[in-house]
């Protein structure tokens, strides 16, 4: 038996190691119960014996009584049947006439019967209450066992919100890195970029005429290339500012939304033979400006990549799912290899020389981006020179709320 | 350098400096120019103290004021102009290369009367600096106490 002041208050470790000793004892082998028995009714039968030497007189019941709580408590059951009739044996021997044999006179029957189931109701007793009490130590050590799995879990959960803390911490701190250095790049790089530009302009005009032809062309594509990266600079500035804008959601339209861009498209398209084929489109919830951006990038592309179509076919619509709805664009355009399939998403990757289509590659990373903000997917299916299908999902209307509030 | 100047552009960079003054020379609006290369300059003139103590004390009709500026920043001096009883109503024009919303609205915020981004290409920046120089120091009727128009 050891004592573990450690583990909590005095108190409780006392209480807990007697609860221990008690159990081992009630647990334990058989001749160290019935040896208890044994020596709690010798002892109660000394002290009477001796209380009756000294003159105090009618002390041996409520000491045999003792002797058989004492052993019924800590022996259980058995030891207690066996204190039980050696008290009765020892009264009947001892206290009742006639003195100093077993045999029990006419008279001293009720007192020796009364003694006897007294004895036993009280051993009774004395059994049920330690069933209740065991059973109740038995649940207490159970809920401190669980007690202290909490206490280890919330420890553990307490760990890892501090853990989530931090890296929230470093998440801003690198969000703030991020866009000081889209500031920067907005201020300081375009700078030098319009003095590239301004004074190649200056040199140009001052001496277009004593250069030759190859010199010229050397000018102009200095001025070109520095534009570029003008508009390289803006579309990132443009696409950095997708991710860390506010999204103002709202139910939208994608029906109207569509009508307004192909309205708007249509004006710089003139003289080209398009056939656009619109099926309704649900409402969705989202940014109505970043959806906006989503679907003319989209339909930009399909007008820009089937140029040299004589006829456009242009076709959006959408399939409709449980809880999201698949928006797609097809076009019977250049198309794509399907091989490169996984670049086509990626900022300022093309899959097309410059010569043939213009633009920075930035369109359809932007797409993305939008379209994962507001809980959806992006895919793309195509063929070279088979046209080219452009889907995106989007959460539907009804639960579109509760997943946007689930990803903040 | 003139003393009395209609315009007051507050620029760093002495290559934005050259090449805005090209573009208000086809306008023959350069030499109505003062240069101040940081924003403490820009008070300087502007409280006509340092450099131009003896200047006479009118205020241009339109200051072009970058943002980013050695010393004391572009939106300092804004700052301190507009709480400023005798500057507070010289027009300023915000003429820098940030398109960030968080300049442009501090800018609207302490009262700048226009935001102009530099742009890239160079005939859009001589059109812009001139349609600036000229509508502000020619056709813009600046508050009074500012340099008089020439007859």
């Amino acid at each position: 038996m050891t004592i573990h002041l450690a583990e909590g208050p005095t108190g409780v470790a006392m209480r807990r190691s007697l609860a221990r000793w008690n159990l081992e004892v009630h647990g334990g082998r058989a001749p160290i119960r019935y040896g208890l028995s044994v020596v709690c009714v010798a002892v109660a039968l000394g002290v009477a014996l001796a209380s009756q030497y000294y003159g105090v007189r009618d002390v041996e019941l409520p000491l045999f009584e003792l002797a058989i709580v004492v052993t019924t408590w800590y022996a259980g059951v058995g030891p207690s049947v066996l204190a039980v009739v050696l008290s009765a044996a020892c009264y009947n021997y001892f206290f009742s006439e006639p003195l100093y044999s077993f045999e029990i006179s006419n008279e001293d029957l009720p007192s020796f019967v009364l003694f006897t189931a007294s004895a036993a109701i009280v051993a009774w007793f004395v059994a049920v209450r330690r069933r209740i009490e065991s059973d109740l130590r038995h649940a207490r050590d159970n809920l401190q066992v669980e007690v202290e799995q909490r206490k280890r879990r919330e420890d553990e959960i307490r760990k890892l919100n501090n853990e989530l803390a931090k890296r929230a911490r470093d998440l801003e701190t690198s969000n703030n890195e991020l866009e000081s250095f889209a500031y920067s790049v907005s201020h300081d790089l375009r700078a030098p970029l319009r003095h590239v530009v301004g004074y190649s302009e200056l040199l140009q005009k001052q001496a277009s005429s004593s250069l030759d032809e190859k010199s010229r062309r050397f000018m102009q594509t200095i001025l070109e290339s520095a534009k570029r990266m003008g508009n390289l600079i803006d579309d990132l500035l443009a696409f950095s500012r997708i991710g860390r804008a506010e999204t103002k959601n709202t139910l939208v339209s994608l029906d109207q939304l569509v009508k307004d861009i192909v309205a708007e498209i249509g004006q710089d398209t003139k003289g080209r033979d398009i056939v656009w084929k619109i099926d309704p489109l649900p409402v969705c919830y989202g940014d109505r400006s970043m959806l906006r951006l989503v679907i003319f990038n989209l339909l930009s592309n399909a007008v820009k990549f089937t140029r040299m179509r004589a006829q456009a076919e242009i076709e959006i619509g959408c399939v409709d799912g449980e809880d999201e709805v698949e928006v797609f664009v097809r076009d019977n355009g250049a198309g794509f290899d399907m091989q490169y399939v996984d670049k086509l998403f990626g900022v300022f990757q093309r899959l097309h020389l410059p010569e043939e289509f213009e633009g920075t590659g930035i369109g359809l990373a932007t797409v993305r981006r939008i379209i994962h903000r507001h809980g959806g997917n992006v895919r793309a299916e195509g063929g070279v020179d088979r046209g080219a299908i452009f889907y995106f999902s989007l959460p539907k209307a009804h639960d579109a709320a509760e997943r946007t509030v689930d990803m903040l | 350098m003139s003393e009395l100047a209609r315009i007051l552009l507050v620029e760093d960079d002495p290559r934005d400096v050259e090449l805005t003054m090209t573009a208000l020379g086809e306008y023959n609006l350069a030499n109505e120019v003062v240069v101040a290369r940081d924003g403490e300059k820009a008070l300087d003139y502007l409280y006509c103290r340092g450099e131009f103590s003896d200047r006479s004390g009118d205020n241009p009709a339109v200051m072009l004021l970058d943002l980013k500026l050695p010393k004391v920043d572009g939106l300092q001096v804004l700052q301190q102009i507009r709480s400023d009883e005798r500057l507070k109503l010289v027009p300023v024009v915000v003429l820098t290369s940030s398109r960030e919303e968080k300049d442009m609205v501090r800018s609207y915020k302490l009262g700048v009367n226009a935001y102009v981004v530099k742009p890239v290409d160079f005939h859009e920046f001589v059109n812009a600096i001139k349609e600036l120089g000229v509508f502000w120091a020619i056709i813009n009727e600046p508050p009074p106490g500012s340099v008089k128009k020439a007859p």
